[in-house]
Protein backbone atom coordinates (compact mmCIF):
# COMPACT_ATOMS: atom_id res chain seq x y z
CA UNK A 1 0.00 0.00 0.00
CA UNK A 2 2.08 3.35 -1.32
CA UNK A 3 -1.15 4.99 -2.38
CA UNK A 4 -0.90 8.41 -0.61
CA UNK A 5 1.30 7.21 2.67
CA UNK A 6 2.36 9.44 5.30
CA UNK A 7 6.01 10.51 4.48
CA UNK A 8 6.97 11.99 7.86
CA UNK A 9 8.74 15.20 7.94
CA UNK A 10 9.18 18.96 8.43
CA UNK A 11 8.70 20.58 5.77
CA UNK A 12 6.41 23.83 5.50
CA UNK A 13 3.56 21.62 4.10
CA UNK A 14 3.93 18.84 6.28
CA UNK A 15 3.30 21.70 9.17
CA UNK A 16 0.15 23.72 7.83
CA UNK A 17 -2.82 23.37 9.47
CA UNK A 18 -4.67 20.12 8.09
CA UNK A 19 -7.88 22.23 7.86
CA UNK A 20 -6.08 24.07 5.80
CA UNK A 21 -4.34 21.34 3.90
CA UNK A 22 -7.51 19.75 3.38
CA UNK A 23 -9.73 23.27 2.72
CA UNK A 24 -7.45 23.51 -0.12
CA UNK A 25 -7.64 19.84 -1.69
CA UNK A 26 -11.24 20.54 -1.95
CA UNK A 27 -10.32 24.26 -3.49
CA UNK A 28 -7.89 22.71 -5.91
CA UNK A 29 -10.41 19.72 -6.75
CA UNK A 30 -13.09 22.02 -7.69
CA UNK A 31 -11.13 24.04 -9.83
CA UNK A 32 -9.40 20.95 -11.78
CA UNK A 33 -12.76 19.84 -12.34
CA UNK A 34 -14.50 22.92 -13.50
CA UNK A 35 -11.60 24.37 -15.21
CA UNK A 36 -10.10 24.52 -18.72
CA UNK A 37 -6.98 23.97 -20.32
CA UNK A 38 -5.45 27.37 -18.85
CA UNK A 39 -6.74 26.82 -15.14
CA UNK A 40 -5.02 23.08 -15.66
CA UNK A 41 -1.57 24.13 -16.98
CA UNK A 42 -1.46 26.69 -13.80
CA UNK A 43 -2.40 24.34 -10.86
CA UNK A 44 -0.25 21.93 -13.21
CA UNK A 45 2.25 24.48 -12.44
CA UNK A 46 1.61 24.98 -8.93
CA UNK A 47 1.62 21.63 -8.18
CA UNK A 48 4.84 20.79 -9.42
CA UNK A 49 6.45 23.71 -7.57
CA UNK A 50 4.90 22.37 -4.55
CA UNK A 51 6.71 19.09 -4.42
CA UNK A 52 10.05 20.39 -4.02
CA UNK A 53 8.42 22.17 -1.49
CA UNK A 54 6.96 19.54 0.48
CA UNK A 55 10.40 17.52 0.32
CA UNK A 56 8.69 14.96 -1.32
CA UNK A 57 10.31 12.94 -4.04
CA UNK A 58 8.67 13.02 -7.47
CA UNK A 59 9.30 9.08 -7.74
CA UNK A 60 6.86 9.09 -4.67
CA UNK A 61 4.26 11.26 -6.64
CA UNK A 62 5.05 8.48 -9.69
CA UNK A 63 4.13 6.02 -7.59
CA UNK A 64 0.97 7.28 -6.30
CA UNK A 65 -0.03 7.59 -10.24
CA UNK A 66 1.03 4.29 -11.12
CA UNK A 67 -1.96 2.15 -9.27
CA UNK A 68 -4.29 4.09 -11.56
CA UNK A 69 -2.30 3.69 -14.95
CA UNK A 70 -4.62 1.15 -15.95
CA UNK A 71 -7.81 3.83 -15.36
CA UNK A 72 -6.08 7.03 -16.71
CA UNK A 73 -5.65 4.70 -19.88
CA UNK A 74 -9.41 3.73 -19.64
CA UNK A 75 -10.49 7.64 -19.39
CA UNK A 76 -8.42 8.15 -22.83
CA UNK A 77 -10.05 5.97 -24.72
CA UNK A 78 -13.13 6.22 -23.50
CA UNK A 79 -13.48 9.78 -24.66
CA UNK A 80 -11.46 9.05 -27.75
CA UNK A 81 -13.55 6.32 -29.25
CA UNK A 82 -17.07 7.91 -27.94
CA UNK A 83 -16.58 11.43 -28.75
CA UNK A 84 -18.52 13.20 -31.55
CA UNK A 85 -16.79 15.89 -34.06
CA UNK A 86 -14.70 16.02 -36.74
CA UNK A 87 -12.58 12.82 -37.87
CA UNK A 88 -9.32 12.54 -37.76
CA UNK A 89 -8.20 11.81 -41.32
CA UNK A 90 -6.21 8.25 -40.95
CA UNK A 91 -8.48 6.44 -39.17
CA UNK A 92 -11.97 6.93 -40.85
CA UNK A 93 -11.32 3.54 -42.48
CA UNK A 94 -12.03 1.60 -39.48
CA UNK A 95 -15.13 0.86 -37.69
CA UNK A 96 -14.57 3.41 -35.05
CA UNK A 97 -14.38 6.94 -35.75
CA UNK A 98 -11.65 9.13 -34.03
CA UNK A 99 -12.12 12.81 -33.50
CA UNK A 100 -10.12 15.71 -32.98
CA UNK A 101 -12.53 16.55 -30.50
CA UNK A 102 -12.60 13.00 -28.43
CA UNK A 103 -8.21 13.31 -29.00
CA UNK A 104 -8.39 16.65 -26.87
CA UNK A 105 -11.34 15.11 -23.85
CA UNK A 106 -10.05 12.48 -23.36
CA UNK A 107 -5.91 14.28 -23.26
CA UNK A 108 -8.01 16.93 -21.44
CA UNK A 109 -9.88 14.83 -18.56
CA UNK A 110 -7.15 12.24 -17.87
CA UNK A 111 -4.66 15.19 -16.74
CA UNK A 112 -7.60 16.93 -14.60
CA UNK A 113 -7.85 13.28 -13.09
CA UNK A 114 -4.06 12.98 -12.55
CA UNK A 115 -4.14 16.10 -11.38
CA UNK A 116 -6.99 15.55 -8.89
CA UNK A 117 -4.66 12.46 -7.95
CA UNK A 118 -1.27 14.53 -6.94
CA UNK A 119 -3.00 17.19 -5.30
CA UNK A 120 -4.67 14.66 -2.98
CA UNK A 121 -1.67 12.43 -2.46
CA UNK A 122 0.13 15.82 -1.26
CA UNK A 123 -2.17 15.59 1.35
CA UNK A 124 -1.74 12.76 2.95
CA UNK A 125 1.69 11.83 2.00
CA UNK A 126 2.55 15.33 4.15
CA UNK A 127 -0.24 14.79 6.59
CA UNK A 128 -0.12 12.10 9.69
CA UNK A 129 -3.37 9.77 9.39
CA UNK A 130 -3.66 11.44 13.33
CA UNK A 131 -3.77 14.87 11.91
CA UNK A 132 -5.99 13.82 9.20
CA UNK A 133 -8.42 13.12 10.61
CA UNK A 134 -8.33 15.94 13.77
CA UNK A 135 -8.66 18.34 10.97
CA UNK A 136 -11.80 16.18 9.65
CA UNK A 137 -13.15 16.67 12.81
CA UNK A 138 -12.72 20.04 13.29
CA UNK A 139 -14.16 20.52 9.89
CA UNK A 140 -17.17 19.11 10.50
CA UNK A 141 -17.85 20.70 13.64
CA UNK A 142 -20.03 23.25 12.38
CA UNK A 143 -22.76 20.22 11.32
CA UNK A 144 -23.79 19.21 14.48
CA UNK A 145 -26.51 21.90 14.03
CA UNK A 146 -27.01 19.37 11.70
CA UNK A 147 -27.12 16.06 14.18
CA UNK A 148 -24.15 15.34 12.27
CA UNK A 149 -21.79 13.97 14.68
CA UNK A 150 -17.99 15.09 14.30
CA UNK A 151 -16.91 13.56 17.40
CA UNK A 152 -17.67 9.87 16.28
CA UNK A 153 -17.23 9.78 12.76
CA UNK A 154 -13.58 10.98 13.45
CA UNK A 155 -13.48 7.83 16.20
CA UNK A 156 -14.45 5.49 13.54
CA UNK A 157 -12.53 6.95 10.86
CA UNK A 158 -9.39 6.44 12.91
CA UNK A 159 -10.56 2.88 14.50
CA UNK A 160 -10.73 2.31 10.95
CA UNK A 161 -7.04 3.13 9.80
CA UNK A 162 -5.69 1.53 13.08
CA UNK A 163 -7.19 -1.48 12.41
CA UNK A 164 -6.02 -2.23 8.65
CA UNK A 165 -2.47 -3.33 9.64
CA UNK A 166 -4.52 -5.97 12.06
CA UNK A 167 -7.14 -6.94 9.58
CA UNK A 168 -3.61 -7.95 7.00
CA UNK A 169 -1.65 -9.43 9.55
CA UNK A 170 -5.41 -11.60 10.10
CA UNK A 171 -5.70 -12.83 6.99
CA UNK A 172 -2.32 -13.88 6.17
CA UNK A 173 -2.89 -16.04 9.58
CA UNK A 174 -6.18 -17.26 8.45
CA UNK A 175 -4.72 -17.92 4.98
CA UNK A 176 -1.51 -19.95 6.92
CA UNK A 177 -4.26 -22.00 8.85
CA UNK A 178 -6.44 -22.61 5.90
CA UNK A 179 -2.64 -24.00 4.20
CA UNK A 180 -1.88 -25.74 6.67
CA UNK A 181 -4.81 -27.84 5.48
CA UNK A 182 -4.31 -28.45 2.11
CA UNK A 183 -5.98 -25.11 0.71
CA UNK A 184 -4.86 -23.69 -2.34
CA UNK A 185 -4.57 -19.93 -3.25
CA UNK A 186 -1.95 -19.44 -5.54
CA UNK A 187 -2.68 -22.47 -8.39
CA UNK A 188 -5.82 -24.08 -10.19
CA UNK A 189 -8.64 -22.44 -12.00
CA UNK A 190 -9.84 -18.91 -11.34
CA UNK A 191 -13.29 -20.21 -10.21
CA UNK A 192 -11.67 -22.38 -7.69
CA UNK A 193 -9.18 -19.24 -6.60
CA UNK A 194 -12.51 -16.65 -6.05
CA UNK A 195 -13.93 -19.38 -3.62
CA UNK A 196 -11.17 -19.81 -1.72
CA UNK A 197 -11.01 -16.53 -1.31
CA UNK A 198 -14.37 -16.47 -0.13
CA UNK A 199 -13.74 -18.98 2.59
CA UNK A 200 -11.30 -16.24 4.05
CA UNK A 201 -14.14 -14.10 4.22
CA UNK A 202 -15.96 -15.95 6.38
CA UNK A 203 -13.57 -16.24 9.41
CA UNK A 204 -12.30 -12.74 9.09
CA UNK A 205 -15.77 -11.06 9.43
CA UNK A 206 -15.85 -13.45 12.12
CA UNK A 207 -12.89 -12.67 13.96
CA UNK A 208 -13.46 -8.60 13.54
CA UNK A 209 -16.79 -8.93 15.45
CA UNK A 210 -15.23 -10.36 18.06
CA UNK A 211 -12.81 -7.43 18.07
CA UNK A 212 -15.76 -4.85 17.30
CA UNK A 213 -16.98 -6.08 20.89
CA UNK A 214 -13.91 -6.20 22.52
CA UNK A 215 -13.08 -2.64 21.77
CA UNK A 216 -16.25 -1.41 22.35
CA UNK A 217 -16.13 -2.49 25.74
CA UNK A 218 -12.64 -1.09 26.50
CA UNK A 219 -13.59 2.04 25.08
CA UNK A 220 -16.74 2.07 27.40
CA UNK A 221 -14.38 1.38 30.21
CA UNK A 222 -12.23 4.62 29.36
CA UNK A 223 -15.16 7.26 29.16
CA UNK A 224 -15.93 7.16 26.00
CA UNK A 225 -20.14 8.36 25.26
CA UNK A 226 -21.31 9.75 22.73
CA UNK A 227 -20.95 13.74 22.30
CA UNK A 228 -18.34 16.05 22.64
CA UNK A 229 -14.69 15.09 24.06
CA UNK A 230 -11.12 16.65 23.90
CA UNK A 231 -8.06 16.38 22.18
CA UNK A 232 -4.76 16.56 22.62
CA UNK A 233 -3.48 18.86 20.18
CA UNK A 234 -5.77 21.86 19.71
CA UNK A 235 -5.30 23.03 16.60
CA UNK A 236 -4.46 26.73 15.29
CA UNK A 237 -3.60 28.37 12.35
CA UNK A 238 -0.13 30.35 11.96
CA UNK A 239 0.76 32.88 9.43
CA UNK A 240 2.11 29.80 6.69
CA UNK A 241 -1.82 29.03 7.57
CA UNK A 242 -2.83 32.20 6.53
CA UNK A 243 -0.72 32.64 3.76
CA UNK A 244 -1.99 29.33 2.25
CA UNK A 245 -5.20 30.56 2.34
CA UNK A 246 -4.70 33.79 0.43
CA UNK A 247 -2.75 31.44 -1.91
CA UNK A 248 -5.80 29.36 -2.68
CA UNK A 249 -7.86 32.63 -3.03
CA UNK A 250 -5.55 34.00 -5.50
CA UNK A 251 -6.01 30.51 -7.65
CA UNK A 252 -9.11 30.93 -7.44
CA UNK A 253 -9.30 34.46 -8.44
CA UNK A 254 -7.02 33.55 -11.28
CA UNK A 255 -9.31 30.82 -12.32
CA UNK A 256 -12.23 33.04 -13.17
CA UNK A 257 -10.05 35.93 -14.36
CA UNK A 258 -8.58 33.48 -16.75
CA UNK A 259 -12.41 31.74 -17.66
CA UNK A 260 -14.19 35.46 -17.94
CA UNK A 261 -11.77 37.53 -19.35
CA UNK B 1 -35.44 0.99 38.72
CA UNK B 2 -37.57 1.86 41.68
CA UNK B 3 -37.70 5.12 42.91
CA UNK B 4 -36.50 3.88 46.43
CA UNK B 5 -33.35 2.33 44.42
CA UNK B 6 -32.64 6.24 43.38
CA UNK B 7 -32.76 7.31 46.53
CA UNK B 8 -30.14 4.86 48.10
CA UNK B 9 -27.69 6.37 46.58
CA UNK B 10 -27.90 9.24 47.51
CA UNK B 11 -27.22 8.94 50.75
CA UNK B 12 -24.24 9.21 51.69
CA UNK B 13 -22.54 6.15 53.35
CA UNK B 14 -20.65 6.20 56.13
CA UNK B 15 -17.25 7.53 55.64
CA UNK B 16 -14.95 4.32 56.05
CA UNK B 17 -16.61 3.19 52.68
CA UNK B 18 -15.41 6.20 50.98
CA UNK B 19 -11.86 4.43 50.09
CA UNK B 20 -13.13 0.98 49.47
CA UNK B 21 -14.86 -0.75 46.27
CA UNK B 22 -18.08 -2.59 48.71
CA UNK B 23 -19.52 -5.49 46.91
CA UNK B 24 -22.85 -6.50 48.44
CA UNK B 25 -24.81 -9.50 47.40
CA UNK B 26 -24.50 -9.24 43.84
CA UNK B 27 -25.95 -11.75 41.86
CA UNK B 28 -25.56 -11.72 37.82
CA UNK B 29 -27.62 -13.46 35.05
CA UNK B 30 -26.88 -12.78 31.65
CA UNK B 31 -31.07 -14.95 31.40
CA UNK B 32 -33.82 -15.11 33.94
CA UNK B 33 -33.68 -18.79 32.70
CA UNK B 34 -30.70 -19.96 33.48
CA UNK B 35 -28.59 -20.28 36.10
CA UNK B 36 -26.87 -17.14 37.70
CA UNK B 37 -23.39 -16.67 36.57
CA UNK B 38 -22.15 -14.96 40.00
CA UNK B 39 -23.89 -15.61 42.66
CA UNK B 40 -24.53 -13.74 46.13
CA UNK B 41 -21.22 -12.55 45.95
CA UNK B 42 -19.98 -9.94 49.34
CA UNK B 43 -16.52 -8.35 49.00
CA UNK B 44 -14.99 -5.37 50.52
CA UNK B 45 -11.93 -4.43 48.20
CA UNK B 46 -9.70 -1.78 50.89
CA UNK B 47 -8.02 1.23 49.07
CA UNK B 48 -4.20 0.35 47.94
CA UNK B 49 -4.52 -3.44 48.49
CA UNK B 50 -3.33 -6.40 46.01
CA UNK B 51 -6.08 -8.69 45.22
CA UNK B 52 -5.61 -11.73 42.94
CA UNK B 53 -8.64 -13.23 41.36
CA UNK B 54 -8.06 -16.60 40.71
CA UNK B 55 -10.69 -19.35 39.49
CA UNK B 56 -10.48 -21.99 36.51
CA UNK B 57 -11.68 -21.38 33.30
CA UNK B 58 -15.85 -19.44 33.00
CA UNK B 59 -16.06 -19.35 36.68
CA UNK B 60 -17.32 -15.70 36.44
CA UNK B 61 -13.94 -13.79 37.18
CA UNK B 62 -14.36 -11.68 34.14
CA UNK B 63 -17.60 -11.21 34.84
CA UNK B 64 -17.09 -10.22 38.45
CA UNK B 65 -14.58 -7.85 37.82
CA UNK B 66 -16.51 -6.17 34.74
CA UNK B 67 -19.51 -5.16 37.80
CA UNK B 68 -16.55 -2.97 39.33
CA UNK B 69 -16.66 -0.10 37.07
CA UNK B 70 -20.07 -0.92 35.73
CA UNK B 71 -19.59 -2.26 32.65
CA UNK B 72 -22.29 -4.80 33.83
CA UNK B 73 -24.53 -4.20 36.21
CA UNK B 74 -25.91 -6.18 39.08
CA UNK B 75 -29.33 -8.09 38.70
CA UNK B 76 -29.71 -7.80 42.43
CA UNK B 77 -27.24 -6.71 44.76
CA UNK B 78 -24.73 -3.33 44.79
CA UNK B 79 -21.72 -2.26 43.49
CA UNK B 80 -20.10 1.00 45.37
CA UNK B 81 -17.26 2.13 44.57
CA UNK B 82 -16.01 5.06 47.18
CA UNK B 83 -19.64 5.58 48.20
CA UNK B 84 -20.89 6.06 44.82
CA UNK B 85 -22.83 2.89 42.84
CA UNK B 86 -22.53 1.69 39.79
CA UNK B 87 -26.25 1.57 39.11
CA UNK B 88 -26.21 5.29 39.04
CA UNK B 89 -25.82 6.77 35.78
CA UNK B 90 -24.67 9.90 36.63
CA UNK B 91 -21.49 8.59 38.70
CA UNK B 92 -20.90 6.15 36.19
CA UNK B 93 -18.53 8.41 34.12
CA UNK B 94 -16.63 9.41 37.70
CA UNK B 95 -16.10 5.20 38.70
CA UNK B 96 -14.79 4.72 35.18
CA UNK B 97 -12.44 7.58 35.41
CA UNK B 98 -11.51 5.87 39.36
CA UNK B 99 -11.52 2.15 38.10
CA UNK B 100 -8.79 0.97 35.80
CA UNK B 101 -9.02 -1.44 33.14
CA UNK B 102 -6.42 -3.33 31.60
CA UNK B 103 -8.19 -6.41 29.23
CA UNK B 104 -6.63 -9.77 28.18
CA UNK B 105 -6.26 -9.05 24.37
CA UNK B 106 -3.48 -5.68 23.79
CA UNK B 107 -4.62 -5.46 20.35
CA UNK B 108 -8.88 -5.22 20.84
CA UNK B 109 -8.31 -1.98 23.70
CA UNK B 110 -6.22 -0.15 21.43
CA UNK B 111 -7.77 2.99 19.47
CA UNK B 112 -5.17 5.68 18.72
CA UNK B 113 -3.66 5.57 15.38
CA UNK B 114 -0.26 5.99 17.69
CA UNK B 115 0.98 5.50 21.19
CA UNK B 116 0.24 8.53 22.23
CA UNK B 117 -2.83 9.21 20.38
CA UNK B 118 -4.36 5.76 22.29
CA UNK B 119 -2.94 7.17 25.92
CA UNK B 120 -5.29 10.79 25.05
CA UNK B 121 -7.99 8.62 24.32
CA UNK B 122 -9.50 8.65 28.10
CA UNK B 123 -8.66 12.07 29.48
CA UNK B 124 -10.19 13.51 25.98
CA UNK B 125 -13.20 11.48 27.21
CA UNK B 126 -13.16 12.77 30.76
CA UNK B 127 -12.90 16.21 28.96
CA UNK B 128 -9.66 17.49 30.05
CA UNK B 129 -8.04 20.43 28.86
CA UNK B 130 -5.27 19.80 26.16
CA UNK B 131 -1.72 21.20 28.08
CA UNK B 132 -3.60 18.41 30.79
CA UNK B 133 -3.96 15.86 28.85
CA UNK B 134 -0.34 16.15 27.34
CA UNK B 135 1.31 16.39 30.51
CA UNK B 136 -1.01 13.25 31.69
CA UNK B 137 0.16 11.17 28.41
CA UNK B 138 3.95 12.18 29.31
CA UNK B 139 3.69 10.93 32.20
CA UNK B 140 2.10 7.91 31.81
CA UNK B 141 4.28 7.19 29.63
CA UNK B 142 6.83 7.67 31.09
CA UNK B 143 5.97 5.94 33.95
CA UNK B 144 5.45 2.07 32.14
CA UNK B 145 8.92 3.07 30.44
CA UNK B 146 7.29 3.32 26.65
CA UNK B 147 7.77 7.30 26.11
CA UNK B 148 10.40 6.74 23.55
CA UNK B 149 7.29 5.07 21.29
CA UNK B 150 4.68 7.92 21.66
CA UNK B 151 4.92 8.25 18.20
CA UNK B 152 4.78 4.62 16.88
CA UNK B 153 1.71 3.33 15.34
CA UNK B 154 0.50 0.53 17.50
CA UNK B 155 0.75 -2.38 15.20
CA UNK B 156 4.65 -2.18 15.44
CA UNK B 157 4.80 -3.19 18.87
CA UNK B 158 4.62 -6.26 20.66
CA UNK B 159 2.17 -7.70 22.55
CA UNK B 160 3.83 -6.73 25.77
CA UNK B 161 4.39 -3.36 24.78
CA UNK B 162 0.83 -3.11 23.55
CA UNK B 163 -0.27 -3.65 27.20
CA UNK B 164 1.99 -1.36 28.66
CA UNK B 165 0.44 1.51 26.99
CA UNK B 166 -3.22 -0.18 27.32
CA UNK B 167 -1.79 0.15 31.28
CA UNK B 168 -0.47 3.79 30.08
CA UNK B 169 -3.73 4.36 29.01
CA UNK B 170 -5.56 3.82 31.69
CA UNK B 171 -3.15 5.79 34.29
CA UNK B 172 -3.84 8.68 32.27
CA UNK B 173 -7.02 8.48 33.29
CA UNK B 174 -5.40 8.96 37.02
CA UNK B 175 -7.78 5.92 39.06
CA UNK B 176 -7.28 5.04 42.16
CA UNK B 177 -7.92 1.28 41.68
CA UNK B 178 -6.87 -0.57 38.43
CA UNK B 179 -8.39 -3.86 37.22
CA UNK B 180 -6.00 -6.05 35.49
CA UNK B 181 -7.99 -8.91 33.43
CA UNK B 182 -5.54 -11.27 32.63
CA UNK B 183 -3.25 -9.10 31.57
CA UNK B 184 -0.57 -11.59 30.47
CA UNK B 185 -2.12 -13.97 29.16
CA UNK B 186 -1.30 -12.98 25.42
CA UNK B 187 2.81 -12.54 26.13
CA UNK B 188 6.01 -13.74 25.95
CA UNK B 189 7.65 -14.11 29.60
CA UNK B 190 9.58 -11.39 29.11
CA UNK B 191 6.44 -8.87 28.47
CA UNK B 192 4.90 -10.94 31.26
CA UNK B 193 7.67 -9.49 33.76
CA UNK B 194 7.54 -6.18 32.52
CA UNK B 195 3.78 -6.41 33.09
CA UNK B 196 4.26 -7.35 37.00
CA UNK B 197 6.68 -5.55 37.74
CA UNK B 198 4.88 -2.52 36.56
CA UNK B 199 1.73 -3.45 38.66
CA UNK B 200 3.80 -4.13 41.65
CA UNK B 201 5.32 -0.25 41.38
CA UNK B 202 1.60 0.69 40.93
CA UNK B 203 0.24 -1.03 44.23
CA UNK B 204 3.55 0.67 45.59
CA UNK B 205 2.22 3.63 45.17
CA UNK B 206 -0.70 3.63 46.37
CA UNK B 207 -3.10 2.27 43.72
CA UNK B 208 -5.29 -0.97 44.25
CA UNK B 209 -4.96 -3.61 41.87
CA UNK B 210 -6.93 -6.17 41.05
CA UNK B 211 -5.45 -8.82 39.32
CA UNK B 212 -7.86 -11.97 37.46
CA UNK B 213 -5.34 -14.24 36.58
CA UNK B 214 -4.98 -18.45 36.59
CA UNK B 215 -1.08 -18.27 36.95
CA UNK B 216 -0.50 -18.60 40.65
CA UNK B 217 3.19 -17.48 40.32
CA UNK B 218 1.56 -14.02 39.37
CA UNK B 219 -0.48 -13.33 42.89
CA UNK B 220 1.91 -15.15 44.93
CA UNK B 221 2.25 -11.36 45.97
CA UNK B 222 -0.96 -10.21 46.67
CA UNK B 223 -2.57 -9.19 49.83
CA UNK B 224 -5.28 -10.96 49.52
CA UNK B 225 -6.66 -13.76 47.26
CA UNK B 226 -10.25 -14.10 45.96
CA UNK B 227 -10.56 -17.79 45.01
CA UNK B 228 -13.74 -18.07 42.68
CA UNK B 229 -15.94 -21.36 41.61
CA UNK B 230 -19.24 -21.65 39.82
CA UNK B 231 -19.91 -17.86 40.02
CA UNK B 232 -19.00 -17.90 44.29
CA UNK B 233 -15.72 -16.28 45.93
CA UNK B 234 -15.28 -19.20 47.90
CA UNK B 235 -12.16 -18.65 49.40
CA UNK B 236 -10.97 -14.61 50.36
CA UNK B 237 -7.86 -15.36 52.03
CA UNK B 238 -4.06 -14.08 52.69
CA UNK B 239 -2.05 -16.24 49.29
CA UNK B 240 0.15 -18.24 52.49
CA UNK B 241 -3.72 -19.87 53.85
CA UNK B 242 -4.58 -20.49 49.94
CA UNK B 243 -1.90 -22.39 49.23
CA UNK B 244 -1.72 -24.81 52.25
CA UNK B 245 -4.78 -26.10 50.57
CA UNK B 246 -3.11 -28.25 47.29
CA UNK B 247 -5.82 -30.61 47.13
CA UNK B 248 -8.24 -28.40 47.31
CA UNK B 249 -7.21 -26.11 45.08
CA UNK B 250 -6.51 -29.14 42.55
CA UNK B 251 -10.24 -29.94 42.71
CA UNK B 252 -11.21 -26.69 41.68
CA UNK B 253 -8.99 -26.94 38.62
CA UNK B 254 -6.30 -24.55 39.83
CA UNK B 255 -2.69 -25.41 40.94
CA UNK B 256 -0.22 -23.43 43.23
CA UNK B 257 3.08 -21.67 42.49
CA UNK B 258 5.38 -23.95 40.80
CA UNK B 259 7.98 -23.52 43.63
CA UNK B 260 5.45 -23.97 46.33
CA UNK B 261 5.08 -27.27 44.60
CA UNK B 262 8.30 -27.85 44.37
CA UNK B 263 8.98 -27.37 48.38
CA UNK B 264 6.02 -29.83 48.86
CA UNK B 265 7.62 -32.41 46.99
CA UNK B 266 10.92 -32.05 48.84
CA UNK B 267 8.66 -32.52 51.71
CA UNK B 268 7.23 -35.55 50.56
CA UNK B 269 10.64 -37.04 49.86
CA UNK B 270 11.05 -36.57 54.08
CA UNK B 271 13.06 -33.50 53.59
CA UNK B 272 12.87 -30.40 56.53
CA UNK B 273 11.40 -27.33 54.42
CA UNK B 274 9.05 -25.00 55.07
CA UNK B 275 5.87 -25.40 52.54
CA UNK B 276 4.68 -21.76 52.89
CA UNK B 277 7.06 -20.53 50.32
CA UNK B 278 5.85 -18.46 47.16
CA UNK B 279 8.26 -16.57 45.33
CA UNK B 280 11.56 -17.34 43.79
CA UNK B 281 13.23 -15.27 46.05
CA UNK B 282 11.65 -17.32 49.41
CA UNK B 283 12.54 -20.33 47.67
CA UNK B 284 16.19 -19.53 47.11
CA UNK B 285 16.90 -18.56 50.48
CA UNK B 286 15.10 -22.23 51.66
CA UNK B 287 16.84 -24.73 49.08
CA UNK B 288 20.24 -22.78 50.51
CA UNK B 289 19.35 -23.86 54.13
CA UNK B 290 18.46 -27.00 53.03
CA UNK B 291 22.11 -27.17 51.09
CA UNK B 292 23.47 -25.68 54.01
CA UNK B 293 22.46 -28.39 56.71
Amino acid sequence: MHIGQYIPGESIIHRLDPRVKIGSVVVLSILILKGEMLTAATISAFLVALVPVSQIAFYHMARALRPMLFFFVFLFLLHLLFTDGTPIPPFPSWRVTVTYEGLFRGAMTTWQFILLILSASILTMTTSPTELVSGIEKLLRPLKALRIPSHDIAIMISIALRFVPTFLEEIDRIKEAQMARGANFKTGPVIRRVKSAVSLLVPLVLCSLRRADELATAMEARGYRRGSRTYMRELSMVRADYVAVVVMVLMTGLHFFQTHF
Amino acid sequence: MTKEQTLSYGVCKSTEDDNMIKVEGLTFQYDMKEEPVLNQISVDIEAGAYVGVIGSNGCGKTTFVRHLDGLLLPTTGDVWVEGMNTKDPDVVQKIRQMVGMVFQNPENQIVGMSVEEDVSFGPGNLRLLPSEIKKRVEESLELVGMKKYAKRPPHTLSNGEKQLVAIAGVLAMAPKHIVLDEPTAYLDPSGQERILDVINRLNKQGITIIHVTHDMDEVARADEIFVMNEGRIVLKEKPAEVFLRVEWLKELGLGIPKVTELMWQLRNMGRHVRTNVFTLEDACVELGNLLRN
